[in-house]
């Protein structure tokens, strides 16, 4: 190996190195409760799909600062559960497959009204498959 | 014109059908592209067509949208990409080795069945409404409520034509490669032992198998060693894709005899790490390892200078085959039922192998380049230099969604098939075949490039056009913009509208590429290329190789 490709392959490392160690860590938010802590959630929201349709009580009501788990299936096909903010930028999503129980564990930390859709193609119709004003946050 | 052989024919053949392929690609992009702007602006052309469909059916906006939808990375990447990796390899194989095609009656079969899947794969989609998407996700495509069920049936058939034409080519590309320069050939069992360093590493280890033949492309050209490890991945790929294409099938054949088969008997989960273990071959494997590949053939041979730390190479080219056989994860980062260990250890771990393989690929290009100095800056060593930005970008906005942490914003979106897939797509691959073109042509016709301004005109407008437009899109993403969905509320009308200029950019690069080359070669002599041949046909046509 040349010593020019060994200094480049020094600094492809330790790109390598920081941009894992500070995605991994509980910098990006969601990290602290996703890899290193397991939070028992404050409610369990159901969320049931078929047919194109996603049935849920709405409007969920939930606190700010508190965990709440989702919990999604599929009677058919894959879909996705994502929650969308009024300006329709994402919050989170995850796909929600047949056969079993998709489940999700988030936290609020603003206020607001949250919109949920289907994030993967189910067919012709997915794009309508949005509840609006699905979850409020306070 | 200098009088041409027959196999340089049939890579100039390749050439022309796969451009009209990205021609078509590009049409439908564009087609999508005013859709996603506003949803009613083609339903004057959808009445006009719908008199061409069988029956009285009057397809939806929608079903129309994701049948084309369907259709365009098949187009895309089997028409237009797989066809110019046939024409080159055909020709730049034998030509590096100097041995003659081993079986070149493959090489028409492979130009036709090609052909003949990808639109039937096309036609499926245009008449038969099949909207699965190129993802097959279980049980999407057997959801015949959802998806017409001959729809479904064609679109199999093409695909399992695709895949079995892309095995023969492999086996004709093995055989060519592993064929002695005398009588007989290298068994395939020696050749895999080779191609995954297996003598040098029992050699390491003080077992050295003497009787092992010396297929460790110590002599091998890297462009070869390239085109013999991306097969490796090529033929994985042809035959997952071939098995969930067969599933389907026999799902569409007992739906459509009335004994419809129960859809959850298959794990969607299971099914979805199996069919993106394979389909991530060609994704994150043979379009690396290829690439890496051309661009160590034409820099060496763009600038007259050996290869900078052409030692290190090969194990890079052996590493990204390895690399691409564990990245499949990241594909799965939004599925919760997928174990956390496999999403951080393949889904982002291994997906940076990714990284310092192509890192060290465009590092050492990049160095041999700089060491060659003052450097021509040729049409091809400007969409080499092209390609290289284009996978630098794509590159990094892969990066950003194989994370697990990132990919929680970012997963589905239009970030992924934007800044990621087109990018990669257009900006790099598209970018890398213009080279080999702008290299191929001069070589083939001992001709040069007749306008080399439109030359220029074709690299910028191709990159700011494709950048642009994957900009735009990947912005919409990190939006929250959803891939594979239609926004009737003007929701993200602006980016769309910059993603539709950008697309026309592209286009009127593609359409000055085409002038210049038609007027470069000769209408008569392009026409000449795809017409039957008036002349007595000369014996043996394709066995000298190409000189």
């Amino acid at each position: 190996m040349e010593k020019a490709e060994k200094r480049w392959l020094y600094v492809l490392i330790i790109v390598f190195v920081i941009v894992n160690v500070v995605t991994l860590s509980s910098l990006i938010p969601w990290q602290s409760w996703q890899l290193w802590q397991n939070p028992e959630p404050a409610q369990v929201v159901k969320v049931a799909y078929n047919d194109y349709t996603i049935t849920m009580d709405t409007p969920v009501q939930i606190k700010a600062g508190e965990f709440v788990q989702f919990s999604a299936t599929s009677a058919d096909v894959t879909y996705g559960f994502g929650v969308f903010r009024e300006d329709n930028s994402m919050v989170f999503q995850m796909q929600v497959l047949p056969g079993r129980e998709n489940q999700i564990i988030w936290k609020f930390d603003e206020t607001g009204t949250f919109d949920v859709r289907s994030t993967e193609y189910s067919g012709p119709k997915h794009s309508d498959m949005v509840v609006r004003d699905a979850i409020v946050v306070k | 014109m200098t009088t041409l052989g027959n196999m340089e024919k049939w890579t100039l053949r390749f050439a022309v059908v796969a451009l009209l392929f990205l021609a078509l690609s590009g049409f439908e992009g564009m087609l999508m592209r005013s859709q996603q702007y506003n949803i009613d602006s083609l339903h004057g052309m959808e009445a006009l067509l719908n008199n061409l469909r069988p029956g009285d059916v009057e397809p939806t906006t929608a079903e129309l949208y994701y049948a084309m939808l369907s259709a365009h990375p098949i187009v895309g990447i089997y028409g237009f990409v797989y066809m110019a990796v046939f024409g080159a390899f055909y020709f730049l194989v034998p030509y590096l080795i100097q041995k003659p095609v081993k079986h070149p009656k493959l090489v028409v079969a492979n130009f036709w069945l090609q052909i003949i899947g990808v639109m039937t794969c096309w036609a499926a989609g245009f008449f038969g409404l099949f909207n699965a998407m190129y993802t097959l996700y279980w049980p999407l495509p057997v959801a015949f409520d959802r998806v017409p069920v001959v729809g479904s049936i064609f679109f199999m058939l093409g695909a399992a034509a695709i895949m079995v034409n892309i095995l023969l080519f492999s086996y004709n590309i093995f055989k060519t490669v592993l064929s002695k320069n005398g009588e007989g050939s290298y068994t395939m069992g020696q050749f895999l032992r080779a191609a995954f360093g297996i003598p040098r590493l029992l050699k390491l280890f003080g077992k050295e198998d003497k009787t092992a033949v010396n297929l460790d492309y110590n002599g091998l050209p890297p462009f070869i060693v390239a085109v013999a490890r991306g097969s490796i991945d090529t033929v994985i790929n042809a035959i997952v894709l071939l098995s969930a294409g067969v599933l389907i099938l026999v799902y569409g054949l007992f739906a459509l005899f009335g004994h419809p088969l129960n859809p959850l008997a298959v794990d969607a989960l299971i099914y979805k790490n199996i069919y993106w273990w394979g389909l991530d071959m060609v994704a994150d494997g043979n379009a690396l390892i290829y690439t890496a590949g051309v661009w160590y053939l034409l820099v060496p041979l763009l600038t007259g200078r050996k290869l900078f730390g052409a030692g290190v190479v090969k194990t890079v080219i052996m590493a990204d085959l390895l690399v691409s056989m564990g990245v499949w994860s990241h594909h799965l980062l939004g599925d919760t039922s997928q174990p956390m260990w496999m999403k951080i250890l393949s889904g982002q771990f291994i997906t940076w192998g990714e990284y310092f393989t192509m890192g060290l690929t465009i590092f050492v290009s990049l160095m041999t380049i700089w060491k060659a100095r003052p450097v021509k800056m040729s049409p091809a060593m400007k969409f080499t230099l092209g390609s290289m930005f284009g996978f630098v970008m794509g590159g990094i906005a892969g990066l950003i969604q194989a994370n697990v942490g990132l990919n929680m914003v970012f997963h589905n979106t239009q970030w992924v098939v934007a800044l990621h897939a087109h990018t990669f797509l257009l900006t790099g691959v598209g970018t890398m075949l213009f080279s080999v073109i702008y290299t191929l042509v001069p070589l083939l016709t001992k001709l040069e490039f007749k306008h080399p301004k439109l030359v220029d005109w074709h690299l910028w407008l191709w990159l700011i056009g494709s950048v642009s437009m994957a900009y735009a899109m990947g912005m919409a993403g990190s939006n929250g913009m959803i891939r594979r969905t239609l926004y009737t509320g003007g929701e993200f009308s602006t980016n769309t509208l910059a993603a539709f200029i950008g697309g026309s950019v592209v286009s009127i690069g593609f359409v000055l590429f085409l002038i210049n080359l038609v007027s470069t070669i000769g209408l008569k002599n392009v026409l000449s290329l795809v017409l039957p041949d008036r002349k007595t046909r000369q014996p043996d046509p394709l066995q000298a190789p190409a000189q």
